[in-house]
């Protein structure tokens, strides 16, 4: 009941938002908000199921077998329902990871702020403050690393977060299906200048992001 | 408690199998940066020995008294039913990335 | 209703009489009873009353009423928290108070409110139900009702001045280690928080002990009311769950204060360390808060459908599922850290298998409703409503286990709303329905019909507006513990509905509190058993008195209704009628089928539990005020204080026989194989062993996970340390052989080996590296320290037994001291002897 509302109230007021998981832009974000979808309709239908078995509970004295309520129902069923979620996640799973070539960036986190390292084409990186400029269309690695304490890079309609830790480096793979710019954001409390963390990524045309990353070379201060 | 030394063993099975296979991966990403087919058929070997380690103990433990919960015996099902379920990834799931 | 047979009673009682057949003492008169029994359990009086007080009683209630006032705290931070947020520029609070508040509001929910709360009704509950007199352990209840009260006060003291904790609740490290968070605000939690545990390690130990050897006899470990299986099940998971928090705040505490390495990645340290230690802690805890909730439901479901509980037994094995699955799952709360894709499915799929027993559970009590004739009472509105809320909450957490949904939801609103759905759902309305449920027992009032409804109504409305929609929030990408979001006008509509409804939802909070309140003070007299309960607890006077009951059911007694036990037990006819001794006499039964074991003198009223959590108190505050020399020199008077609570315990007077029932002779516990005491301190070594083991779980993932710079090479040769480790070996197994011989000389000897022992642990540390330096020196530095504490505390106890025997205490037949000493040594021992070995393998490894 309450599930079918969540959907009207969505429907009406739309889903669309810089930030917004299930306004995708691309191929990870989107499989995870099918995912969504899915296991959102799913918990409606056993919500309703659940609801419905208590209100028949008033009905007065009736004869009960256990096993049908413990087993059949707590174990069997649930344990199904429960596999197929699994199932769909671990698929999902694996088809987001980053696997086979993709152009690597770095995102290097600290209080507060990021800073993105764009490879030169000659071995080199040229950085930028605060905007990761990708290509759009092709997998993209970002490396994540912090300064000092954790935060986590989240761009929500490309792809799912993964946390900048200092001492490791961890890798997250996303992907712009259209040119265009997308906000992302921290997050992983990270202190007072937390909920200013925000940084932009602009996809290019494959075609013109060696040049875009070219022109930041030539702002790049000096270090 | 002997009667509870019982009912630890479904769940420290599980435990211990769990902590095999987890560090068996571990180790093979931490060796080849990757699971492959040799890695994988250890893995899925190191699953089904943990698996097969349950059967010989449900067959052993004593029966509980009559009007009486086998606690026992339902841990064990609760950690061959954990064994099977948490561990069943070594067989589709990569590994190392 | 007198054939409705106990919830959970799985043979004939016939057959049950028959494994322990007691007769019954005749019958007396019932008032010259209670006189004389309000006399020797009664709390002395007025406020000297309150401050001397041991009863499970007046402890319990004091406990829950405690924690409601943190509850209201933690509640009046929230509606701060939810001004802030229903705009988005939220002029309202500075950014550092708004980090202060919203850890504050999380810390005070979880370790001042939910925790003590299920304690105080474990206490309050549990000698009631199982048929005895008292908690096994009445001063270490006081004991930990003033570490409580006093840890919280230092945190909301810390509030009131601007320096509450502000790194979250969870205080991941680097953000909460001394360079991120300088001053004291974050040691405020870690030793705040960790003064308070002191009382969730008490409650966890008694409330194990009590259920394990107080049972009325006849009431089998396997028929005993599903309340005090779900509470056992929480005592062990506070037993192994609190101790990783407990070793991660010490160590962190020891980082912070001393410069120790163990989560500094330049120094090999590892801030993922904190982060596991931490959940695995924190996600068993959450399993630690349902299970309290979930037994409440088992007892009220079946009483207010007029029927008996449907499965017992899968709910029996549903629990025991549920302690050790939700040990397996806490990664589940660092899917974003970087770990393998192979690692996360494991941990994923136990999170998903988790749910499999909760759902036996629900759907248990389903078919309970179905079997029976479900009767709307105020409780039953609260259980309807934590099948709504609950449901809901556990569906989202199932779809937080996926772990590509995981990477977007995570941190983000939808996880705050997921766990409100399941905090509030499976704790606070479980906990409501039984707080109006167990009133008149409390109160010996009837509630004042109408407005707890009301409040039902109000609350309910108030909680889905206010986290339904919080879901959405958070998928269209708000972050949990931000205080401004400029950019993002979209949520604007969002967090100002989810702000008013929560206005609403403390509207039904006042409500529910006044509702209390109305009864307590003006509510008619209810008669006794008002529900028509099969169960013990309600097999009293109401409101209870503080020694429960006049004679101790028996097997007799169980599993029938209330109503028709309550004047029998009231006219002696039961065990140990009456106070004759003028001693606190319980019954001790053994572990599986209850029968009678021994009689045990409980200590009476006593201010020695608020003295030493004063002493106690007095230590943390100087640790706070970074006067470490001084902290150390505190723990003088804390230690001269355990050693007068032990002597408390030192046997004195009559030791003959109690005869508990006609032509039964039960031994007095002086006298007995295996006391409640020597139980406890088998409890409290679980979890001393879990802290050991979170030690050496720390040092295992920083020698083989963490990526950071290896040790430098070690200054001291095998060939320095070696004499000593040979020394604290041999001094160590001498004093355990001196254990067994049991005579006043073993006494010394076993205390003069330990002092040797002692120097060699001491000849260890001078030994040490500079524990400033790397990981490795300061895990190494701390492993000697916990070993030099043991054998200090093994050299104690053997000069405590030396002591008894000057005072003529020990006989062959009163063995005093010496099982406890005995054990305490063994533990020692072990640890010792692996930490040597696991050094030594290090050492060799690397």
């Amino acid at each position: 009941m309450r599930s079918v509302l969540f959907l009207a109230v969505v429907l009406t007021a739309g889903c669309a938002g810089p930030l917004s998981t299930l306004d995708p832009a691309g191929p990870v974000a989107g499989q995870i908000a099918w995912l969504w979808w899915a296991m959102l309709a799913g918990a409606g239908v056993l919500t309703l199921l659940v609801l419905v078995l208590v209100a028949m509970g008033f009905g007065g004295l009736r004869p009960v077998a256990a096993r049908v309520w413990t087993h059949r129902l707590g174990l069997w069923f649930s344990l199904g329902v429960l596999s197929v979620t699994l199932g769909a996640g671990l698929w999902v799973g694996e088809r987001i990871l980053p696997r086979g070539d993709a152009v690597e960036v770095t995102a290097h986190s600290f209080q507060w702020g990021w800073r993105f390292g764009h490879p030169d084409g000659m071995g080199g990186w040229i950085a930028a403050e605060g905007v990761l400029h990708i290509p759009a269309g092709e997998p993209v690695d970002v490396v994540v690393t912090s300064a000092d304490v954790i935060h986590a890079f989240w761009v929500p309609r490309l792809a799912g977060k993964i946390d900048a830790i200092p001492g490791r480096e961890n890798r997250l793979r996303l992907q712009a299906d259209a040119p265009g710019i997308y906000a992302g954001r921290s997050a992983e409390f990270s202190g007072v200048g937390y909920a200013g963390m925000t940084f932009t990524v602009i996809a290019h045309a494959p075609d013109d992001w060696p040049a875009a990353i070219a022109a930041l070379r030539d702002e790049a201060p000096d270090d | 408690m002997k009667w509870l030394g019982a009912v630890l063993i479904g769940p420290s099975l599980w435990f211990a199998v769990f902590l095999g296979v987890y560090g068996l991966h571990g180790l093979i990403c931490g060796q080849w940066g990757a699971v492959d087919t040799g890695g994988r058929a250890a893995l899925i070997a190191a699953w089904g020995l943990g698996i097969a380690a349950f059967l010989p103990v449900l067959r052993l433990l004593p029966a509980a008294p009559e009007h009486s919960i086998d606690l026992p015996r339902a841990g064990l099902w609760i950690g061959l039913g954990a064994t099977v379920f948490t561990l069943f990834p070594v067989t589709i799931t990569s590994s190392c990335g | 209703m007198t054939d409705i047979p106990s919830p959970g009673q799985t043979a004939p009682a016939d057959t049950r009489a028959a494994t322990v057949h007691i007769p019954a003492s005749p019958a007396q008169r019932a008032l010259p009873l209670h006189r004389l029994l309000s006399q020797v359990w009664a709390n002395d009086d007025g406020l000297w009353g309150q401050i001397t007080a041991v009863s499970h009683t007046t402890l319990g209630l004091r406990f829950m009423a405690t924690a409601f006032v943190f509850f209201a705290i933690g509640g009046i931070l929230s509606m701060l928290i939810r001004a802030q947020l229903a705009t988005p520029d939220g002029a309202f609070l500075d950014t550092e108070l708004y980090n202060q508040i919203f850890t504050m509001h999380g810390s005070i929910m979880m370790f001042l409110f939910a925790i003590p709360m299920l304690e105080g009704l474990g206490i309050w509950l549990l000698p009631k139900m199982l048929g005895t007199r008292d908690m096994a352990f009445p001063r270490l209840t006081a004991l930990g009702y003033w570490c409580y009260l006093f840890g919280g006060l230092i945190m909301l003291t810390a509030l009131l001045f601007g320096v509450a904790p502000h790194d979250g609740w969870f205080m991941y490290t680097p953000l909460s280690s001394a360079e991120f968070s300088p001053g004291i605000n974050a040691d405020v939690w870690l030793l705040g928080v960790t003064f308070v545990e002191i009382s969730a390690v008490a409650a966890a130990v008694e409330i194990t002990v009590t259920i394990l050897r107080q049972r009325a006899p006849g009431m089998r470990l396997m028929e005993m009311p599903l309340f005090a299986w779900y509470m056992l099940g929480t005592s062990a998971m506070m037993l192994v769950g609190f101790p990783p928090l407990i070793a991660g705040s010490v160590l962190l505490e020891i980082e912070r204060a001393f410069d120790w390495p163990f989560f500094d990645p330049a120094r090999g340290g590892d801030p993922l360390l904190w982060q596991h230690l931490f959940w695995l802690f924190g996600h068993p805890e959450v399993y630690i808060i349902f299970l309290p909730a979930a037994g409440v439901m088992s007892m009220m479901i079946p009483v207010l459908c007029r029927t008996t509980i449907l499965g017992y037994g899968a709910i029996v094995a549903a629990i025991l599922a549920l302690v050790f699955l939700s040990f397996g799952l806490w990664v589940h709360h660092m899917f974003t850290v970087g770990i393998p894709h192979m690692a996360l499915a494991f941990f994923s799929a136990a999170s998903v298998l988790v749910a499999v027993p909760t759902a036996v559970q629900v759907f248990a009590w389903i078919g309970t409703m179905w079997k029976g004739h479900p009767q709307l009472h105020l409780p039953m509105y609260h259980i309807l409503g934590f099948f709504l809320t609950f449901v809901m909450g556990g569906l989202t957490g199932v779809m937080l286990a996926i772990v590509p949904f995981n990477w977007q939801a995570h941190d983000t609103a939808f996880v705050t709303a997921h766990l409100h759905y399941v905090l509030i759902g499976g704790f606070v309305f479980p906990m409501m329905a039984a707080a109006t449920y167990w009133m008149p027992l409390m109160t010996g009032k009837r509630r004042i019909k109408g407005l707890g409804e009301a409040a039902f109504w109000v609350i309910l409305i108030g909680f889905h507006g206010t986290f339904f929609i919080m879901h959405l929030t958070g998928l269209m990408g708000m972050p949990r513990r931000i205080d401004v979001y400029p950019d993002n006008p979209e949520w604007i509509w969002l967090n100002l509905t989810s702000s008013i409804f929560s206005f609403v939802l403390t509207i039904g909070f006042a409500l529910y509190a006044l509702d209390l309140i109305l009864q307590a003070t003006l509510g008619k007299r209810e008669s006794r058993d008002p529900w028509g309960a099969p169960t013990l607890d309600w097999a009293m006077p109401i409101p209870s008195p503080n020694y429960n009951f006049a004679s101790l059911p028996t097997a007799r007694h169980l599993g029938r209704d209330a109503g028709d036990i309550i004047v029998p037990l009231a006219r002696g006819e039961g065990m140990l009628p009456g106070a004759p001794r003028g001693r606190r006499e319980i019954l001790v039964t053994s572990v599986g089928d209850a029968t009678p074991d021994h009689v045990a003198m409980l200590p009476g009223n006593t201010a020695l539990p608020l003295v030493l959590s004063s002493a106690i108190c007095v230590f943390v505050l100087l640790m706070l005020a970074s006067l470490y020399a001084l902290a150390g020199l505190a723990l003088l008077p804390v230690a001269a204080l355990i050693w007068v609570w032990v002597r408390g315990m030192a046997p004195q007077g009559a030791m003959t026989p109690v005869e508990a029932a006609p032509g039964l002779h039960l031994p007095i516990h002086h006298r007995a194989t295996t006391t409640l005491g020597q139980s406890g301190l088998m409890a409290f070594l679980v979890a001393n062993g879990t802290l050991f083991s979170s030690l050496l779980f720390g040092l295992a993932f920083l020698s083989v996970v963490t990526p950071g710079p290896a040790a430098p090479p070690s200054a001291v040769s095998a060939a320095q340390v070696l004499p000593a480790f040979a020394l604290l070996a041999a001094a160590l197994v001498l004093a355990l052989g001196a254990m067994g011989w049991r005579r006043a000389g073993a006494a010394w000897a076993g205390t003069a080996l330990n002092l040797a022992a002692l120097g060699a642990v001491l000849w260890l540390a001078v030994q040490l590296e500079n524990p400033t330096a790397h990981t490795r020196d300061a895990l190494r530095a701390v492993l000697t320290g916990y070993i030099g504490l043991h054998v200090l505390v093994a050299a104690g106890m053997s000069a405590f037994v030396a002591d008894q025997y000057r005072r003529g205490e020990i006989s062959p037949e009163v063995p005093g001291a010496w099982p406890s000493c005995n054990l305490w040594q063994r533990y020692t021992t072990a640890v010792t002897l692996i930490t040597l070995a696991v050094v030594i393998a290090q050492g060799v490894i690397t």
